[in-house]
């Protein structure tokens, strides 16, 4: 199979360059991430990150034939020759495929990504009904992978400011959470021109989350959350 | 309490004024489509009855306010040296209302 | 082994032509294209109505002008202009009210809007032409 690969070492580089690459299919490959793993055996420089090999860690995210995914369920079957390998498109590339999550995890750390509870703790667990528990069915198994924000427009021409989808989804994991006591307070701090309401709809997020969830329709979600409690 | 037109108040604001204009634009079409205007005369009348001047006038008020939040959005995504978005801005904003006087001048006339 | 210097500035793929563009982007894109240039053409409206509202000769000169092929030429961009902001806005719209925001749908919707606006442009031709 040929391959094309962003590459960019900054200790050698002084700007990133794209390789080919020339490497014969065995049958145990399946997923692109097993071929680039035998790859990495012939070229130890090759970085790109992963761990799960399972689409649950999030790690392998990077840009397959101009379209984000985790490279550990894509399946090499499926892909054109050659295959083009680049960084997740927006974010600061560390090194080969490793892009800085800085700025990602900033955003995400943004929404407080976890129950907000005034008041006393109750004595034991946070009850809730198989119908509240099944609001969050569609944003709670979000991986974190970025996939989505890498690939929003809105990010790329805000992106220290505009949330994006991958935080925005969790925002919405959490508003729409029966335990949680902030809804309010994560209503109002979204609630300016930049943080939520730079999303148009693309719905590039929708179209590349690798978990088949849809950000956009959190957004619109919260929208609608806001709108309620406005009127 | 910080106005925030950016985010809740403009987007309902682009909204609002969306679905006026989307039914003045029917009504409108609709009305030249089926009777269109024979003469000058006849086309002034029309336009200078009390209802149809009324929702012109509605009209540039909202296609200028929509406009607005649509400019400024593509102007928070594209220009990004704030002096240089600001002068958009302003252009932008100097533009509309400089139309818009100029429809209700015409339309009052 | 070296000092660690200060990072190095890194550096960012964001090549849009390389980027996949999904059916839903180039609606959301024309949206834009499309009420840029109606805003553009606001000015133009305004001098139209005020020139034919005016006199007689002011009303044949409207009605004169549409015989220029240039100016015909832009009546179509814009009517294909505000029939895609018009279909693009209604999806927003329907999506604002949690109506059809599932991949599936929204790309159907997509297609549509694109359809709608070249229908209306065909028709608006035929009628210039
Ligand atoms: S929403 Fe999907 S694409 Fe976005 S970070 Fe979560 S899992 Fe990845
Ligand atoms: S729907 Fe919103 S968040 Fe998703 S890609 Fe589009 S602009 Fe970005
Ligand atoms: S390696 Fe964990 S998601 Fe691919």
């Amino acid at each position: 199979m040929r391959l094309s690969i962003f590459r960019y070492n900054p200790e050698s580089d002084t700007k990133p360059r794209m390789q080919d690459y020339e490497i014969a299919r065995e049958p145990g490959d399946r997923m692109l991430l097993d071929l680039l793993e035998r790859l990495r055996a012939t070229d130890d420089s090759l970085a790109y990150r992963r761990s799960c090999r399972e689409g649950v860690c999030g790690s392998d995210a990077m840009n397959i034939n101009g379209r984000n995914g985790l490279a550990c369920i894509t399946q090499l079957d499926h892909l054109k020759e050659p295959v083009v390998l680049r960084p997740l498109p927006s974010f600061p590339v560390i090194r080969d495929l490793v892009v800085d999550m800085t700025r990602f995890f900033e955003h995400y750390h943004a929404i407080r990504p976890y129950l907000i509870h005034h008041g006393p703790e109750p004595q034991r667990e946070y009850l809730q009904s198989p119908e509240e528990r099944e609001k969050l069915d569609g944003l709670y198994e979000c991986i974190l992978c970025a996939c989505c924000t890498s690939e929003c427009p809105s990010s790329w021409w805000n992106p220290d400011r505009f949330l994006g989808p991958a935080a925005l989804l969790q925002a919405c994991r959490f508003i729409v959470d029966s335990r949680d006591q902030a809804t309010d307070e994560r209503l109002e701090q979204l609630d300016d021109a930049y943080k939520l309401f730079r999303c148009r709809v693309i719905m590039n997020c929708t179209h590349v989350c690798p978990k088949g969830l849809n950000p956009a329709a959190a957004i619109e979600r919260i929208r609608q959350a806001m709108l309620r409690r406005g009127l | 309490m910080k106005a925030r037109y950016g985010g809740l108040r403009g987007w309902v604001l682009q909204r609002a004024t969306a679905l006026y204009l989307l039914g003045f634009i029917i009504y409108f079409s609709l009305h030249g489509l089926l009777s269109p205007p024979a003469s000058f005369e006849d086309w002034r009348a029309w336009m200078q009855s009390t209802g149809p001047r009324l929702a012109a006038l509605l009209f540039f008020v909202a296609v200028a306010l929509h406009a607005w939040v649509g400019l400024r959005d593509i102007a928070m995504d594209y220009v990004k040296p704030l002096g240089l978005r600001l002068a958009v801005l302003a252009a932008v904003a100097g533009g509309l209302a400089a139309t818009l006087t100029w429809a209700a001048l015409t339309l009052s006339g | 082994m070296t000092e660690p210097g200060p990072v190095p500035k890194r550096p960012v793929f964001l090549q849009p032509l390389q980027i996949e563009l999904p059916v839903t982007a180039t609606v959301s894109f024309a949206h834009r294209v499309s009420g840029l240039l109606l805003a553009l053409a606001l000015p133009f409206l305004v001098w139209t109505l005020a020139l034919s509202l005016h006199d007689p000769a002011g009303y044949g000169r409207v009605l004169a002008g549409l015989q220029y092929p240039p100016v015909r030429l832009a009546l179509l961009v814009l009517a294909w202009a505000l029939a895609h902001h018009c279909a693009a806005g209604v999806r927003h719209l329907l999506f604002d009210a949690g109506i059809g925001t599932t991949l599936a749908v929204a790309r159907r919707s997509a297609w549509a809007a694109h359809g709608f606006a070249l229908a209306v442009a065909a028709l608006v031709a035929g009628a210039l032409w």
